[in-house]
């Protein structure tokens, strides 16, 4: 058994399983349900051999092709891509899941091949060490994303879609324009190379406000976020979920290893203002999230107020405030797909999102909205859930490093939280009566929902075991306490 | 298998499990639900006795869960905690078996005793704690366990008691939450130890640590409803009856209260705060409740929102006794964290059981209802002259106590805040008494029910009762051994380190 | 004697009282009161002298019988007895009698006060007997003996806080608070100054003296005689027992308190035989009488505190002092039971004016705050926050935020935006970089 876990090269396995997935479901139709499904299934069970590989040996890198860098292009696996690839297995078996009980058979077709293509540019991101690589990838997860959304029917779908495609394509040109100064100034593609190479020049500076404002763009932070409401809006529920869970936190994640591993020296006030957008984000989010009259443009608006979270680490740059970015990705995108799923439900049902009649549908969906409470409380960030330790860890990295109005957003934005959610909440607890048209939802969509909801909390309980898992390969640099 | 690993996790599950389980049943199955309330909290005070014996005897019990590096989450019996976990179980007993007889026929009663579970969990959870992250997770827990009980009724009134309750809690919440980092981030640890973990910090974080406990007080008092955080108690009368005497005898006042006493003496240790000039201010703020509530009372013609100030001026008086830093005061201030928990709730059950037998909301209503529910309005009395502090009934000895120890501590205006507190409590009380006894009945009660030939159900007569007599048996045997009172001593013996 | 034997005699004298005081049980027996008072008949006549220690009870009480405390078990024993044949009517029995209960509450109170060994228990019992006497006064059906009972509640809450207060000082000075050992403690300790004013005033309050003594005649004017000596044996005699008790006499002297005392009791004799007889009604004499009696009483006190010697030689005839006036008493109102008052008095109309005045300041007090108290402080902030949250949700804010949305989502203002932001970063950068090049 150990030799199977050993031997096999998980890190390819894990790029291909899903394109042979989606090809196959392209060429057989009939079945791209069950084959869905059971790649995803495998998808899962590969991440689990991959980590089981890195916990015995420690930080893994393949070469493609037997080339290795700077010929070739590596492939990387350390703690950070680890929990990435794990989430996005874990989330996109909860999407799988729920797809086969949500879409009809004709958009089912079109479905399947899309979202198993996607799959596979996200673990091929996570798994990429080279920068442009890791632009092919952003451009096939983008456009998989803007074929996802154009899915459902109507014009506002389309102009969304196009207008997703755009923002999508605007964000990779400025990427890929950063990632030629940086090739040009110094001659590798690869990013542990570029790690030893890096010297501050103004061509290497230009290259950073290049690739960050592009990732910028895409991760939807502040003001950059108008697309992802709209998007939101009109996708189907799945694809929701997958945009706010998974496709925003794919450009952020490379921001991150670019920051970690190449722009180390970079000053601070460039992270200052990225954590001032991250706070603007927070609070703008927040606001307009209760102002919302639909309920998926709520959850919308929520995803873009929890994102601007994830930028408080930039300005405070200590390893506490890494992992509990990170571990805030991982309770958002597990919470929030829970929310959007739970919403699709409410949709399934009523027929309609409206927040002020919910009154009349929530009764009947008991399990949804305990699905949406419990994601709820980790958007709040209330024990015992994952946000809560996320929210934990960046408040001790705030107070630790002294900058301590980080900590007052923090607290400021999870106060804002507790009001949109228990606004949606509150309505479970009327004496409306339960509409009496309300449509059957299937019992396999709430208790996806469910599930992930539950995962979140075990998020917030045992959080131990991820945090240690991050640390291997120390991405987040070694040394550095707390 | 270890039972000093498991028994606490069994405490918690006891509650838990069963209530997960109520969630499930539909309205109908109601000997199912019945049976599974009743036999949880029996099995709940079943096995809070078997730790309670297995500590006399010097068993260790404490369950850990590593939340984060560093930090973990901690369950711990110790002299303390056992104080308050008995108190939330055995009134956690009364009050399912009043709510059972309370709640016949309304709607929603799984959702209702399934959150009901998960409230006494969250304070269990609160009682057992054995570091300052464990008590926030559980104070955070107890708060979105109570919203649905406040606003299970579903009208619009409830639902905006339930949303200021909400806005104050949870900001509350936040401040903890605030506090609470910042301590480990000076302190490195949250552990509650005997004579408090800060002592011996540095003297240039002394202001700081100073900031931090106003930051505690006022996250923690935002339960234990001070003066001015204590907006939200009037209104969350809007819940039926058993939830308002849940909450404010046994769960959400009291765990307020509790974490003060924890943040003193397992903190910062009763010592250092004095050293640090805290506990002034902090008795200050308890006086002021304490009268504040008290005229509040006086002007009130609801009887529920009557005895909610009157809960607010009386959860007062525990502060008080763990602020006028002596150990005497301290025997004083906990022996009153459960005479008014008995007390009050008392009080509650006999509001809810006029309000269900007989339509009555208001003072003004209640004439002469002593002749038609005697049991009822006798259970009242005795609980209302415990609030007064007549002997022998329990509230005297609290009474007795805060004061001789005020004395001690040289702190002799607080004795003038109890005199004045206990008139204001005579005027506020024995009005109602008057007017139940010694006044003519109307013709016709607002909304009559009746049951036979008994004053009410059982299931709602039975309750006040049981814990009337509870008052009386606590105050008269006070000097008992085993009882209340050596274990204060107990306790405050060890935590001051005397 | 047997121990068991006079423990459970004592138990029984304070008990059965008690246990006859549920309707459930009196309703069956003829007679009650005069059932429950046998056991403590029986201790009157028992010669010996009798103690048990309680230390479970309370804060570690007892009962005990002596010398001087059998003196005020026999005029108790007596004038309950003959209180109940006047008042209890005993042949009708199942008729509820609310009177009963009270009664037989009160009973018990003042019998367990006499025999309370220690200050504790002397408090517990009064206060249950003070409650239960008020609670006859309100259950009579005129006006007049229900306001007596509200101004001597309203006096009686004041005076169980100042004793109360004194108890706790007495307990700082002495852990034991029997009362074989308190005279001496108090006597040599610091603050017995505090102590005794706490008490003095405390009593003053109780027993119905100048300038507190109103309600006693308020009472005697409509209440039946019966219950107006129950008054007098309940509240007022176990208020000179406990002063007796309470006060450190025959140890220490107390000049100031004891001068004190001595004018408040003269005065109380002057203003009644000056003022009191003047308006009195044939059925308010025994109240004045009695008001008289305890006026002297009060200056024996007064004496004895100022001089111990002359207490230690006198002091044993106060007892013996009580029970003859309690006697005749006694004999008085029993005859004026037993003749039947031909055309009642006409009913005083001067109303105690202070007691009115003092209620109807507390009721507009009470209501006051009710009107305000919607709009008090917190009330005023909830009610401002709620206004401004409707007023600004309303206008401007939605309006700014609706705004910058729809402008954030025009491609123009968008892409330029993005611009910018790119233009800032890369010069951010620059200038970060520079101090380091």
């Amino acid at each position: 058994m150990e030799l199977i876990l050993e031997g096999v090269p998980w890190i390819v396995v894990l790029i291909i399983l899903p394109l042979t997935g989606g090809m196959a479901c392209f060429l057989f139709p009939k079945i791209s349900k069950s084959l869905g499904l059971l790649t995803s299934l495998a998808v899962v069970a590969c991440v689990w051999g991959l980590g089981w590989q890195l916990i015995e040996e420690g930080a893994q890198r393949y070469a493609i092709g037997g080339w290795g860098a700077p010929l070739g292009i590596d492939l990387y696996a350390d703690g950070l891509s680890l929990v990435m690839l794990a989430v996005a297995a874990l989330v996109g078996l909860g999407i799988s899941v729920y797809s086969s009980a949500y879409f009809s058979r004709d958009k089912a077709n079109h479905f399947w091949p899309l979202w198993l293509f996607l799959c596979g540019a996200l673990n091929a991101l996570f798994l990429s060490s080279d920068i442009f690589n890791l632009y092919v990838t952003l451009e096939l997860l983008g456009l998989t994303a803007v074929a996802l959304v154009a899915l459902a029917d109507g014009a506002q779908a389309l102009i969304s879609a196009m207008r997703y495609l755009l923002v999508n394509l605007m964000g990779s040109l400025f990427y890929l324009l950063g990632v030629a100064f940086l090739y040009h100034s110094l001659g590798s593609l690869d990013i542990a190379i570029l790690a030893q190479r890096a010297q501050p020049s103004p061509a290497m500076w230009a290259a950073v406000g290049l690739i960050s404002t592009g990732l910028l763009l895409k991760t939807a932070l502040f003001p950059m976020h108008f697309w992802l409401p709209a998007a939101h809006a009109c996708a189907p529920t799945p694809v929701s979920a997958v945009l706010s869970a998974l496709v925003v936190k794919a450009s952020f994640y490379i921001l991150l290893r670019m920051w970690l591993e190449i722009f180390p020296m970079v000053g601070s006030s460039f992270a200052q203002l990225m954590g001032g957008l991250g706070a603007a984000a927070v609070l703008w989010g927040g606001v307009q999230a209760l102002r919302q009259t639909r309920l998926k443009m709520l959850i919308a608006y929520s995803t873009v107020s929890q994102l601007g979270y994830l930028f408080l680490a930039f300005p405070l740059g200590m390893s506490v405030a890494w992992r509990g970015a990170l571990y805030m990705l991982l309770s958002h995108a597990v919470a929030k797909a829970a929310m959007f799923m739970a919403a699709g439900n409410i949709l399934a049902a009523g027929g309609d999102d409206r927040i002020a009649d919910l009154s009349s549908i929530t009764q009947r969906l008991p399990l949804t909205l305990t699905a949406f409470s419990l994601a709820g409380m980790s958007i709040m960030g209330l024990p015992p859930s994952g946000g809560f330790i996320a929210k934990w860890l960046l408040l001790e990295a705030s107070i630790q490093s002294g900058q301590w109005w980080w900590g007052v957003i923090l607290l400021l934005g999870g106060l804002l939280a507790a009001v949109y959610v228990f606004k949606v909440v509150g309505h479970v607890f009327t004496q409306a009566e339960p509409k009496l048209e309300a449509r059957a939802v299937p019992a396999r969509m709430e208790w996806t929902a469910l599930v992930l909801a539950l995962v979140v909390i075990f998020l917030g309980l045992f959080a131990s075991w991820p945090l240690a898992i991050m640390e291997i390969g120390s991405p987040f640099g070694e040394g550095d306490s707390g | 298998m270890n039972w000093g690993m498991a028994l606490p996790l069994m405490v918690l599950g006891s509650s838990l499990i069963p209530g997960l389980m109520i969630f499930f049943l539909s309205e109908e199955h109601v000997v199912a639900r019945t049976t599974l309330n009743l036999a949880s909290a029996i099995l709940k005070i079943v096995l809070i006795g078997g730790m309670f014996w297995g500590m006399l005897h010097g068993y260790h019990y404490e369950s850990r869960l590593a939340l984060l590096p560093g930090l973990d989450l901690v369950l711990r019996a110790g002299p303390l905690s056992m104080l308050f976990v008995l108190l939330s179980a055995g009134l956690w007993l009364v009050t399912t078996v009043y709510a059972i007889g309370y709640l016949e026929g309304s709607p929603y009663r799984s959702r209702f005793f399934g959150f009901f579970s998960l409230c006494v969990t969250a304070t269990v959870g609160i009682a057992l704690a054995g570091n300052l992250m464990t008590f926030l997770v559980f104070y955070e827990l107890l708060t979105l366990c109570t919203y649905p009980l406040i606003v299970h009724r579903g009208t619009e009134v409830a639902r905006k008691a339930g949303r200021t309750y909400l806005i104050y809690t949870i900001s509350g919440g936040a401040l903890l939450l605030l506090s609470t980092v910042w301590l480990y981030t000076l302190a490195g640890t949250l552990e509650f130890t005997e004579r408090g973990f800060l002592s011996g910090l540095d003297t240039s974080v002394h202001p700081t640590l100073m900031l931090i406990f106003a930051l505690l007080i006022a996250g923690l008092g935002v339960k234990a409803a001070l003066f001015p955080l204590h907006g939200w108690l009037p209104l969350a009368m809007v819940a039926p009856a058993p939830v308002s005497a849940l909450l404010h005898a046994v769960a959400v006042v009291k765990a307020g209260a509790f974490g003060i006493v924890r943040v003193v003496y397992d903190v910062y240790g009763i010592e250092f705060a004095t050293d640090l000039g805290l506990t002034f201010p902090l008795a200050i703020l308890a006086a002021v409740t304490i009268i504040y509530g008290s005229l509040r009372a006086l002007f009130q013609d609801e009887l529920k929102r009557r005895l909610a100030f009157s809960t607010v001026s009386q959860v007062s008086y525990i502060v008080l006794g763990i602020a006028v830093a002596g150990p005497v005061a301290t025997i004083g201030g906990l022996i009153h964290l459960v005479h008014q928990g008995v007390q009050k709730i008392t009080l509650f059950f006999c509001a809810g059981n006029l309000a269900e037998t007989l339509g009555i909301h208001n003072i003004s209503e209640m004439n002469g209802v002593g002749r038609r529910m005697p049991w009822t309005m006798s259970a009242f009395t005795i609980g209302a002259f415990g609030m007064i502090g007549a002997p022998p009934l329990a509230g005297f000895f609290s009474k007795w106590y805060l004061g001789r120890g005020a004395l001690d501590a040289g702190q002799d205006w607080v004795i003038l805040i109890l005199s004045g507190s206990s008139i204001l409590n005579a005027a506020y009380f024995l009005p109602i008494l008057y007017i139940a006894w010694f006044k003519k009945p109307p013709e016709r009660w607002p909304a009559e029910r009746t049951f036979g030939r008994r004053e009410t159900a059982w299931a709602l007569l039975l309750p006040p009762v049981v814990t009337a007599i509870m008052t009386l048996l606590l105050g008269l045997l006070a000097s008992a051994p085993f009882g209340l009172l050596e274990w204060a001593r107990l306790i405050v013996s060890r935590g001051a380190g005397q | 004697m047997n121990v068991i034997v006079s423990a459970s005699l004592l138990i029984s004298a304070l008990g059965l009282p008690l246990l006859l005081a549920l309707p459930a049980l009196h309703r069956r027996l003829p007679w009650p009161v005069h059932i429950a008072l046998l056991p403590a008949l029986a201790l009157v006549f028992i010669p010996v002298d009798l103690a048990i220690e309680l230390p479970w009870f309370l804060l570690g009480t007892g009962l005990g019988l002596e010398a001087g405390s059998r003196w005020w078990l026999a005029i108790s024993v007596m004038v309950w007895g003959v209180a109940a044949t006047f008042l209890l009517a005993p042949d009708r029995r199942d008729v509820y009698h609310p009177q009963t209960s009270l009664f037989l509450l009160s009973l018990a109170g003042q019998v367990g006060a006499v025999l309370a060994t220690d200050m504790v228990g002397f408090f517990a019992f009064t206060t249950l007997m003070g409650y239960a006497c008020i609670g006859l006064l309100f259950a009579d059906a005129d006006e007049t003996t229900r306001r007596a009972g509200r101004v001597y509640l309203v006096l009686m809450i004041f005076a169980d806080i100042l004793l109360f207060e004194a108890m706790v000082m007495a307990a700082a000075i002495t852990e034991d608070l029997g009362f074989e050992m308190l005279a001496h403690a108090v006597s040599l300790s610091k603050s017995s100054a505090l102590y005794l004013s706490l008490v003095i005033v405390g009593f003053i309050f109780k027993l119905g003296l100048w300038p507190l003594h109103m309600w006693l005649p308020l009472a005697y004017v409509s209440a039946r005689p019966a219950t107006a000596l129950l008054l007098w044996v309940g509240p007022v005699a176990t208020g000179l027992l406990g002063a007796v008790r309470w006060l450190p006499l025959g140890e220490m002297a107390a000049p100031l308190p004891g001068i004190l005392l001595l004018a408040v009791g003269a005065v109380t004799i002057l203003y009644v035989m000056l003022f009191g007889f003047v308006q009195a009604q044939r059925k308010q004499l025994p109240a004045y009488i009695a008001i008289i009696v305890t006026g002297s009483f009060v200056m024996g006190l007064g004496a004895g505190l100022s001089d111990p010697a002359l207490w230690n030689r006198y002091g044993d005839s106060a007892p013996i002092f009580i029970f003859t006036v309690g006697l005749g008493l006694a004999i008085m109102i029993v005859s004026f039971e037993l003749s039947v008052v031909k055309g009642e008095a006409s009913g005083s109309k001067r109303t105690d004016w202070t007691a009115l005045k003092v209620e109807r300041w507390f009721e507009a007090f009470v209501d006051w705050g009710r009107r305000t108290g919607v709009g008090t402080l917190p009330g005023l902030r909830d009610s401002w926050l709620a206004r401004w949250d409707r007023l600004w949700k309303k206008c401007v804010w939605q309006k700014a935020f609706g705004a910058g949305e729809y402008f954030l989502q025009r491609w123009s203002f968008a892409v330029t935006l993005f611009l910018l932001l790119v233009i800032v970063t890369v010069v951010l950068l620059l200038l970060d970089a520079s101090p380091v090049q």
